[in-house]
C-alpha cells in the first residue's frame, strides 16, 4: 500500500518507525484504554484449567439428582461460598455428555445478574493416575433459596411488591437470554434461585440451546421459527400449549409460557398447572384459558396433537375468575403471559413495560425484600415420606442438576491461575474417597441449618402415606420417578396431585371445570402415578431422583452403575437413546 | 436488574508467557524443536481431517486450537503420556459434537485411521504408496477400543481446558472489517477476501500458536494487510488498523509470523525427509533413543 512498504513481510521494527506514527503518548494512551481481553475484570487470566476440589471445603449437601449432587462448600483461597454441581459421566455411548459441553459453553458465556454464573469447574481426582475417572464439579454462587422452596415454606408469604420484584428480574434475565439466542428450554420455579439480597438467578442450562432465529422484538411477540428443534423439552407443568400439540419450530415463547407458569405460582404458593400427563396437562391448560379456535392460536388444528388427541371440548377458561383476587393488570400480564397463540404471546421485553409493574403496589427493591431462613430441596424433604407425585422433568440434562433447579448454590468465585493447577494427577484431596455418585438424590441433608417444620400447606396428610413414595408404589416406583425432583419438594403437599392418580387419562382427559386446582384427596393407591409406557415417561425417569434413592438405599453404596440390575440397564438403553434426541 | 453486558463471544483466553514458555512436554525432556514439529503435524493432521469429514472450516480451526490448548503450560499435556493423534482426534470430534454437524466416533476414526496409515500421504512422502484399503480398515474389535481411546481422551482435553470449549474465530471478523473498509465492489475484492482466509489459515498452522497468543481481530487485521498487499489493493492511508484495536507492533510481529509459516513448512519439509513425525507416545520414545544414539555416535 505504500512505498516504504513494498518489501512487504520485512517488517523490522525500523521500517515500522519510517511510518508517521501518532506520538507515543497518544499510542499509550491508546493502550492504557484498550481492554485487555484475556483477564477478567478480576484480573485473572481467563484462560485456565479446572481448579482442585481441595480448593473447597465441603460444608454439606443441598440436593442430589440422577445426574449428580450437588453440595455446599466454601472456597479456601477466598472464603466465598458455593455450590458445587457434580457431573456425573454415565457410559455414555458419545463420550463426553453434549449437555454437559453446551451448558457450561453457554454459561461462560453469560453474564447478567439474573443469570447464575457460573464461576468456575472444578475436579476431583482420585488417587492411582487413570484408575478412576476424575469427576468434574461445576462451581457457582450460593444462592439461599430456590422459588419452588420458598413457595413451600408455609412461613413464607410473598406480597405483591416482592411478586413484582422477582417478576422484574425473571423478565431481565429471559429478556438477556433470548437476545443473546439463547432459549433456557426449562422454565420453571424450581431452577430460579434467589438469595437473601433479593436476587433471583435463572439456573440450569442443561436443556438450553442456541436459538436460530431472529431475537424477539418490542411488540412483536416470540417471532416465527423456521427451523425444527426437538420437542422433549420443558418440564411438564410449564410447557406451552404448542409444545404439547408437537409444535416443533417453536420460538422463545415457550420460555414465555413458563414465566406466566411461575407467575401464577407466586400467587397461588403452587404450580397452577400440575398436569399428570401430556394429555392431561393440555386438557387443564385449556380449562384455564380457554380451548384453541383459529381465532386465539391460528395454525393449531394443523399440528400433529397431543398424544395424537387433536380435538377437545369447547370452553372459554377461568383464567379471570381463578386469579380474580390479584387484580386486573396481573390477570391482564398472565394472560399476556399465558397466550395460546405463540406468535402473540407477549415477549420479554414488552411484559417489563407491562402497567402492572407501574401500578401501585409498586414493585419493591432486592435489597428491601424480607431474608428468609434457607430454603433448599433437602430442607424440604423432611418429610419426604409424604411426597406426592413428582413434576415430570424434561429429558435433557446430563448435566449435573438435571432438569431440576435444585442448583442451589453456592458462590464464589475463585479461580486460581491456569498454571497453578496441575493438570497431572496428584494425590487425592479431602473428597478422595467420598462415595461416588450414584446419582440419587439425597435424602439427607448436610447441613445442619435451621430447618423450617415443612408441614403441607394446609392440608393434613395421610398417615398412611408417609412412607416414601417409592415404598408405596412398589413395582410402580419406578414410574413415579418420572416426576421431578420438584416434586420432592412437595413432599408436604401430599396428596396435592391425588386428583391426577387416574390410570386412564381419557377420565383426565374428560374436561373437568376447575380441574387445574388439584384436589387434596387422599391418595394411597399406587396406581396414582400412571405407567405410561411411552418413551417420553421413561425419559423422565432419568430426571427423577426418588428413584434412583430408592435404588441406593437397596444397594451398597459405591455399587457402579454398571452393576445395577437389569431393568437399569435396560432403561440405560432407552436413556442413550433418548439422548440422540436431545442432541439437537 | 442492571449489569448487561452481551456474551463474550469475540474474544479467546490467551496463553500467559508461562504458558508459552514452559510445556509439561519439554519439562518430561522433550526437545522443543521435536514438540514444534509434533505440533504442527498434529494441527496438519486435525485440518486434513476436518476435511475428510466435511467440516466446516470454523469447526476445524476450533478444533486446531483446542488442540494447541492442551499441549501449552506446566499444567497441559505431556507428549510422554499422550498420543498427539488421539488428542488430534478428540479435538475434532468434540468440537464437532458442540457444532451444528457432529460426528460419529466411527466416522473420525475411520478417517484418522486413514490418514495414519502408509496410504494416505499427508505425513509421509506420496510415492510408494500402498493404496491398499486393507491397510485402514478398522475391524471391530480394534474401531471398539480406538472409541474407548477417544472417549478418554475427549474427557482429558475438556478437563485440561477447564471445560472452557468456546473459540472465538477471526473469519467473520475479516469479512466485517473488510466491509468497514469498502473494499467490496472494488476490482479483486473477492481474491482480497480469499486471500485473507487462506492467511487466516495458514496461521492456524504457524508454530507460534498465533491464535493462542493474539485475539481475533488482531489476526483479521493481520491477514488483511498482508493480502492487500500482496495483491497490490489499496487501503485507507491512516493507520486503519488501530480502528480494529490492533496496534502497529502487534499488526507487524503477526504479518511476521504468517509470513513465517511457509518457511516453516519447508524446513520441516527437509528436516523429516521420508520419516514420519511421531504421532504416538511409542514413537516419541523411538525417536527420543535415536536421537540419544546417534549424538553418542553408537
Amino acid at each position: 500500500m505504500e512505498p516504504c512498504l513494498t518489501m512487504p513481510y520485512e517488517i523490522s521494527s525500523q521500517a515500522w518507525s519510517e511510518r508517521s506514527t501518532p506520538p507515543m503518548q497518544n499510542i499509550n494512551k491508546m493502550r492504557a484504554q484498550r481492554k485487555p481481553l484475556e483477564f477478567n475484570s478480576d484480573g485473572h487470566s481467563r484462560f485456565q484449567g479446572c481448579s482442585s476440589i481441595r480448593d473447597y471445603e465441603i460444608l454439606g449437601k443441598l440436593g442430589e439428582g440422577t445426574f449428580g449432587e450437588v453440595h455446599k462448600a466454601r472456597s479456601r483461597k477466598d472464603g466465598y461460598v458455593v455450590a458445587l454441581k457434580k457431573i456425573l459421566m454415565h457410559n455414555e455411548k458419545d463420550g463426553f455428555p453434549i449437555t454437559a459441553l453446551r451448558e457450561i459453553k453457554l454459561l461462560k458465556m453469560l453474564s447478567h445478574i439474573n443469570i447464575l454464573k457460573l464461576s468456575e469447574m472444578a475436579i476431583e481426582r482420585s488417587k492411582g493416575e487413570g484408575k478412576k475417572k476424575a469427576v468434574m464439579y461445576m462451581v457457582t454462587p450460593y444462592m439461599d433459596h430456590d422459588l419452588s422452596g420458598l413457595l413451600e415454606n408455609p412461613h413464607v408469604q410473598f406480597t405483591e411488591p416482592q411478586i413484582k420484584c422477582y417478576m422484574l428480574q425473571l423478565l431481565e434475565g429471559v429478556r438477556y437470554l433470548h437476545e443473546n439466542k439463547i432459549l433456557h428450554r426449562d422454565m420453571k420455579a424450581a431452577n430460579l434461585l434467589i438469595n437473601n439480597q433479593g436476587i433471583l438467578q435463572i439456573a440450569d442450562f442443561g436443556l438450553a440451546r442456541h436459538y436460530d432465529e431472529q431475537p424477539p422484538k418490542p411488540g412483536k411477540g416470540g417471532g416465527e421459527a423456521r427451523r425444527d428443534y426437538t420437542t422433549l423439552v420443558v418440564t411438564r407443568w410449564y410447557r406451552p400449549p404448542e409444545l404439547l400439540l408437537q409444535l416443533r419450530r417453536y420460538t422463545t415463547a415457550i420460555d414465555m409460557w413458563g414465566v406466566g407458569c411461575v407467575f401464577g405460582e407466586m400467587f397461588k404458593g403452587k404450580p397452577i398447572l400440575a398436569g399428570n400427563s401430556d394429555l392431561h396437562q393440555i386438557q387443564i391448560i385449556f380449562d384455564l384459558v380457554g380451548s384453541p379456535t383459529e381465532q386465539n392460536m391460528p395454525g393449531w388444528s394443523t399440528l400433529p396433537g397431543c398424544e395424537n388427541v387433536k380435538s377437545f371440548k369447547p370452553r372459554t377458561g377461568t383464567l379471570a375468575q381463578t386469579f380474580r383476587e390479584q387484580g386486573s393488570s396481573a390477570i391482564s400480564l398472565l394472560g399476556e403471559l399465558l397466550k395460546l397463540d405463540w406468535r402473540k404471546r407477549i415477549n420479554a421485553i414488552d411484559a417489563l413495560q407491562h402497567p402492572y409493574f407501574r401500578t401501585d403496589p409498586l414493585p419493591a427493591k432486592p435489597g428491601q425484600l424480607p431474608q428468609f431462613e434457607d430454603s433448599h430441596e433437602l430442607d424440604r424433604r423432611k418429610f419426604r415420606g409424604q411426597k406426592a407425585a413428582l413434576p415430570p422433568a424434561p429429558a435433557g440434562g446430563t448435566v449435573g442438576t438435571g432438569p431440576n433447579g435444585e442448583w442451589i448454590g453456592p458462590s464464589s468465585r475463585s479461580t486460581g491461575p491456569w498454571q497453578s493447577n496441575s493438570f497431572r494427577p496428584g494425590g487425592s484431596g479431602p473428597w478422595h474417597g467420598h462415595a461416588s455418585a450414584t446419582g440419587s438424590y439425597p435424602a439427607n441433608q448436610g447441613t445442619s441449618e435451621s430447618r423450617i417444620p415443612h408441614i403441607g400447606r394446609g392440608h393434613v396428610p395421610n398417615q398412611a402415606n408417609h412412607r416414601p413414595a417409592w415404598a408405596r408404589n412398589g413395582e410402580n416406583a419406578r414410574q413415579s420417578s418420572t416426576f421431578h425432583n420438584r416434586e420432592s419438594d412437595l413432599g408436604s403437599h401430599y396428596g396435592r396431585h391425588a386428583q391426577h392418580s387416574r390410570t386412564d387419562p381419557s377420565i383426565s382427559s374428560a374436561g373437568r371445570g376447575d380441574s387445574y386446582v388439584p384436589n387434596y384427596s387422599d391418595d394411597n393407591d399406587g396406581s396414582r402415578l400412571r405407567l405410561e409406557g411411552t418413551r417420553r415417561e421413561e425419559r423422565y425417569d432419568r430426571a427423577h431422583y426418588s428413584y434412583d434413592r430408592r435404588e441406593k438405599l437397596s444397594r451398597p453404596a459405591g455399587r457402579t452403575r454398571s452393576k445395577s440390575p437389569g431393568v437399569e440397564r435396560s432403561r440405560d438403553r432407552v436413556r442413550e437413546r433418548e439422548r440422540d434426541l436431545y442432541r439437537r | 436488574m442492571t449489569g448487561y453486558s452481551p456474551p463474550s463471544n469475540l474474544s479467546n483466553p490467551l496463553a500467559t508467557i508461562e504458558q508459552l514458555s514452559t510445556s509439561t512436554s519439554q519439562l518430561d525432556g522433550i526437545p522443543a524443536d521435536l514438540e514444534l514439529s509434533v505440533r504442527f503435524v498434529g494441527a496438519r493432521l486435525t485440518q486434513a481431517a476436518g476435511i475428510l469429514l466435511r467440516l466446516p472450516q470454523d469447526t476445524v480451526a476450533q478444533a486446531i486450537v483446542i488442540f494447541y490448548r492442551f499441549w501449552i503450560g506446566a499444567g497441559g499435556g505431556s507428549l510422554k503420556d499422550h498420543d498427539a493423534k488421539d488428542v488430534s482426534a478428540a479435538a475434532l470430534y468434540m468440537m464437532a459434537k458442540l457444532s451444528p454437524y457432529p460426528q460419529t466416533p466411527r466416522n473420525v476414526l475411520n478417517v484418522y485411521s486413514y490418514l495414519l496409515s502408509d496410504s494416505s500421504n499427508l505425513l509421509s512422502p506420496a510415492d510408494s504408496k500402498t493404496r491398499d484399503p486393507e491397510a485402514y480398515y478398522l475391524s471391530e474389535g480394534t474401531y471398539y477400543s480406538q472409541r474407548t481411546q477417544l472417549f478418554q481422551t475427549e474427557r482429558k482435553l475438556a478437563f485440561a481446558m477447564g471445560l472452557q470449549t468456546h473459540v472465538a474465530l477471526p473469519y467473520t471478523i475479516a469479512i466485517n472489517y473488510l466491509q468497514a473498509l469498502d473494499t467490496f465492489g472494488q476490482p479483486k475484492s473477492n481474491a482480497l477476501a480469499q486471500r485473507t482466509f487462506a492467511h487466516l489459515n495458514t496461521a492456524l498452522l504457524s508454530p507460534q500458536m498465533l491464535y493462542l497468543t493474539h485475539q481475533p481481530p488482531a489476526l483479521a487485521t493481520a491477514a488483511i494487510y498482508l493480502a492487500a498487499r500482496e495483491l497490490d489493493i489499496k487501503l485507507p492511508d491512516d493507520n486503519w488498523w488501530e480502528a480494529f484495536d490492533t496496534d502497529r507492533e502487534e499488526l507487524g510481529f503477526l504479518v511476521v509470523g504468517m509470513r513465517s509459516v511457509e518457511g516453516f513448512a519447508v524446513s520441516e519439509k527437509e528436516k523429516w525427509g521420508r520419516r514420519s513425525v511421531p504421532l504416538t507416545v511409542e514413537a516419541i520414545d523411538a525417536e527420543l533413543e535415536a536421537r540419544r544414539m546417534l549424538e553418542n555416535g553408537e
